[in-house]
């Protein structure tokens, strides 16, 4: 009969529009991303052993680096790395050919700019590289300098690292909560930390390695500081 | 609760009155007085109704709708008639610049007289007038030229196209829609839509005059431009028809009046096939609301739900298909009343 | 006696349906198509241009962004093309995964087609809910190659890398549900009568025309002419598979509508039949770091894509780069036929042919 498509076509509309609706509220609710997901591609300065393969590999000359080379040096020195997005098309070549898994993909897709200049990502070479050999003994930064012959353990254990730090440094309560007991000495040590960064870098370190031994290193810190605080509150 | 307004009028003229005016000119501050309201809540309505519109699409789309200003985003249509009002005013160098100015205003006056017959409740029509439903269909076949104006004003091809489908989509169903609510006034007696509703009393007429009731609202919808019959916006295929060069407030009062058609001629419908304000428990005039609202939601679900048809197809549908059925409606409806009647009811 | 004007119309390259920059001129005496004229190039990105100044590997992105809405199968093309060049061998598990991929391309290029066509003619909720299953086949993109839309997922001699566990589990609940999705969209846009008053009779292209213009694809197979390349000219591992092709009789826009619709049936039981006798092993093939073919070696690869046949003509001068790539492409060649199928129409009819001849500009611009 004619018509009978018509009504089944109000059907199918009059069923979907009780059925739960299928919208992610996108800034408050995060979209699900898989773990391949293809965001800002990433760079990771220690690992780089300047060989240039991703420059070759990259169809669209996103990527760019400028090396030195000292006198008597074997290697070639890494000085600054740019990654210009704009023009990437986020093919995984670079990331595939990489012999040390120094480009790497990020799930971060929020990739909108202000400005025209933000859009090249560009990485300078850190200090803590140029330090020498006695000087990292001495331990003046709490950070190992990772060579370029890292094992995939150590490179595994150093995005560990960084991924705690960011935590701690933006979510420190949460953190925290599992080493200290009572409210009061978290937020003492969450300011401290705030404060000064090498105790963040202790205890993110601290905190992948034995709990045990990171709440008692973070009580410590803590008596020490409410200790300090008796003693000025005194005078 | 029932008397509200009419207690509100009668203190109002009774006020004025007392203050030494003559009644005439009581009567006729009331008259602008009442004007003035049905202008605002109209306006006020098509907020409503156009957040209303895209919430039920969102729903029947399993989307969300608007849901970020105010609760459940009631007040995104504020928030876009603002942007609408504070836009630039653009008129195109090559169009008739007259024609395109006045025609958005003459199409919002057109829909805005329709309610002048509509009883929005007991004893609460604006002016009760004997041949309401006739001025009902006559003023509301002025919109035609009104979109006409638009269309040979912007000096488009595209919007011409939507004028010219619209003059002849709306000239064609101009006939069944009569037709089709002749047999109501045959059954009632009257064009007065305030007798009509009073006929109601027993029997709604959607019951007396199914096939009427299809009719009228098949023809209704192509009064109205909406989809499936959106034929003079049509934006898929015309961009956006005869509003095409409009924008900002002009384009915004070419959208106020579509929606006070729809209000207006969804609240004939209810009036002529559902009773009108007649109901239990409610006072009146949240009945005749309710029941509009009613037959919107279903032309919403309508256009949500069908692809648009095409221009031909539409004037064989109108031609060929409803003319004759509310002929026959007619013919049919005359014969069962003089039956009626010689069997002495 | 009176005459009518004819009046030129301008539909697009700025037009809510055309699919992209495409711009057809339609010469019309009233609402009736006297004859339509379609330019194109508005999308053009010099694709084969490009190609000479990469290499081989290098084009492969590239190539996704030719038809973007099916990104696997222009990229299993020239992956192919290149590996016919060189002589690569693939792995098994690589083809089963590409055939997976591609089919999953298709399904989601002609869902998009049908949501399309929904819309073009004015349906909006059509085009919502077939958006909302197209959905599900892009996470399953993200999932293997962490791209939703432009995947770039082949490399020559296989595929990035092995697809992951929860993407089986995912197809599987697709396929599985692919059958209610098609009941969906034959309620609630083929079983239309509107739609079917505006389709049926509409568009009629002849299978001696179809042939004669070099139709290819759906579009061909609507008019009644069984030609696919999966069947007639089988590439990568398609002969071991069990499959119909949809013909249509009428060569109409319902036609084309239907056979695209069987297609997506059609495409799951590939899926289903591939992912039985997926073989464990390799996914990557031995092949040299640099790719240079001999010079003077050209060859020509086709393959089925979700438009039609989808060919990559490559001519190599012995470096790392090709010499020449040339793409034909079947948005191209099907888009041809727009002016034929249109005249005597109405206007509305333009744009249900353009919709249900799913035009990639991407494509046919290149």
């Amino acid at each position: 009969m004619y018509g009978k498509g018509l009504l089944k076509g109000l059907g199918i509309t009059l069923k979907h529009t009780f059925e739960k609706d299928i919208t992610i509220q996108y800034p408050e609710e995060m979209p699900f991303l898989q773990e391949r997901f293809r965001g800002c591609l990433s760079f990771d300065f220690g690992k780089c052993i300047a060989c240039g393969l991703c420059t070759k590999a990259c169809p669209n000359n996103v990527l760019s680096f400028e090396t030195v080379k000292e006198e008597g040096a074997k290697k070639k020195k890494l000085l600054n790395y740019t990654i210009d997005l704009q023009y990437c098309l986020f093919c995984n070549l670079c990331v595939e050919v990489c012999p040390t898994n120094t480009l790497y993909f990020t799930h971060s897709f929020e990739l909108t700019k202000f400005k025209r200049e933000d859009i090249k990502i560009v990485y300078h070479r850190p200090p803590e590289l140029d330090l020498l050999p006695e000087e990292k003994e001495t331990g003046n930064l709490e950070v190992q300098v990772e060579m370029p012959d890292i094992t995939e353990a150590e490179a595994k254990r150093l995005k560990q690292l960084e991924a705690m730090k960011t935590a701690l440094g933006k979510n420190p309560q949460k953190v925290l909560s599992k080493v200290l007991d009572t409210e009061e000495d978290i937020a003492i040590m969450a300011n401290l930390m705030a404060s000064d960064e090498k105790k963040l870098f202790k205890m993110a370190e601290l905190m992948l390695g034995d709990r045990e031994k990171a709440r008692k290193i973070a009580q410590a810190f803590v008596n020490k500081e409410k200790k300090d605080r008796q003693q000025e509150g005194g005078e | 609760m029932e008397h509200w307004f009419l207690n509100i009028a009668h203190w109002l003229t009774s006020w004025l009155v007392s203050l030494g005016l003559a009644p005439v000119w009581a009567e006729v501050i009331l008259l602008v007085g009442q004007w003035t309201c049905i202008v605002g809540i109209i306006t006020l309505n098509v907020l409503v109704l156009i957040w209303l519109e895209r919430k039920v699409a969102g729903f029947m789309q399993q989307r969300l709708g608007p849901n970020r200003l105010g609760p459940y985003g009631f007040f995104q249509t504020i928030a876009d008639t603002l942007k609408l009002l504070t836009k630039e005013d653009i008129i195109p160098s090559q169009t008739d610049k007259l024609i395109f100015k006045i025609a958005p205003m003459f199409f919002i006056i057109v829909s805005v007289m329709l309610y002048a017959v509509l009883p929005m409740g007991q004893d609460m029509a604006v002016v009760n007038l004997n041949v309401g439903l006739f001025y009902f269909i006559s003023v509301g076949s002025l919109s035609t030229i009104c979109l006409l104006m638009a269309g040979w004003g912007s000096n488009n091809k595209w919007s011409l196209l939507g004028a010219m489908r619209s003059v002849a989509q709306m000239i064609s169903y101009e006939i069944p829609l009569a037709f089709s609510l002749l047999g109501v006034v045959m059954i009632s007696g009257s064009l007065n839509l305030s007798d009509i509703v009073q006929a109601q009393h027993n029997l709604w007429f959607i019951l007396l005059q199914p096939v009427a009731f299809i009719t009228f609202f098949i023809a209704a919808t192509a009064e109205l431009n909406r989809g499936p019959f959106d034929m003079p916006e049509a934006e898929q295929e015309l961009t956006a028809g005869a509003f095409t060069e409009y924008s900002g407030m002009r384009w915004a009062l070419f959208f106020l009046a579509e929606y006070t058609n729809l209000v207006a001629v969804s609240a004939l419908a209810a009036t002529l096939f559902l009773g009108g304000w007649q109901g239990p428990f409610l006072p009146s005039w949240l009945w005749i609301i309710l029941k509009t609202y009613l037959i919107m939601m279903v032309f919403m679900w309508l256009k949500w739900t069908f692809p648009r048809i095409r221009m031909d197809h539409l004037m064989s549908l109108s031609w060929k298909v409803l003319i004759p059925i509310s002929l026959v409606n007619i013919v049919l409806t005359g014969a069962g009343i003089e039956i009626f009647r010689w069997m002495g009811w | 006696m009176f005459t009518t004007d004819i009046y030129t119309i301008n539909i697009g390259p700025q037009h809510p349906s055309t699919h992209g920059g495409l711009h057809v001129e339609a010469l019309m005496d009233g609402e009736v198509v006297k004859d339509a004229i379609v330019h194109l190039g508005y999308v053009h990105r010099s694709m084969e241009k490009i190609a000479e100044s990469r290499t081989y590997t290098q084009f492969i992105p590239y190539t996704s962004r030719l038809d973007y809405l099916a990104t696997h199968l222009p990229t299993l093309g020239y992956v192919q093309a290149v590996e016919k060049l060189m002589g690569v061998e693939v792995p098994e598990r690589a083809e089963y995964i590409r055939v997976i991929l591609g089919e999953l391309s298709r399904i989601a290029s002609h869902m998009l087609f049908v949501g399309s066509l929904a819309i073009d003619l004015g349906a909006t909720t059509g085009l919502i809910y077939c958006l909302r299953d197209r959905e599900r086949i892009m996470d399953m993109f993200e999932m293997s190659s962490g791209q939703r839309l432009l995947a770039s997922y082949m490399r020559i001699g296989g595929v990035i890398q092995d697809l992951p566990e929860e993407f089986f589990p995912a197809v599987d609940r697709f396929l599985n549900d692919l059958h209610g999705m098609i009941e969906e969209y034959n309620g609630l846009i083929t079983g239309n009568e509107i739609l079917q008053a505006r389709c049926k009779g509409i568009g009629i292209l002849s299978p001696e025309e179809a042939i004669a213009y070099g139709v290819t694809g759906p579009n061909l197979r609507a008019s009644g002419v069984l030609y696919d390349l999966r069947k007639a000219d089988p590439y990568g591992i398609y002969e071991r598979f069990e499959f119909e092709i949809p013909t249509g009789q009428h060569g109409d826009c319902l036609d084309r509508l239907i056979v695209r619709i069987k297609e997506i049936e059609q495409s799951g039981y590939i899926i289903r039949q591939a992912l039985k006798k997926m073989p464990t092993g390799e996914v990557r093939g031995k092949v040299p770091k640099l790719l240079k073919p001999e010079k003077g070696k050209e060859v020509y690869h086709r393959i089925e894509s979700a438009k039609g046949e989808l060919g990559f003509y490559l001519v190599s001068d012995g470096t790392e780069k090709p010499f020449r790539v040339h793409v034909r492409a079947p948005s191209f060649v099907n888009l041809m036929i727009l002016p034929l199928i249109s005249r005597g129409g109405k206007l509305q009819d333009i744009i249900a042919n353009i919709a249900t001849l799913d035009p990639v500009l991407g494509e046919s611009d290149r």
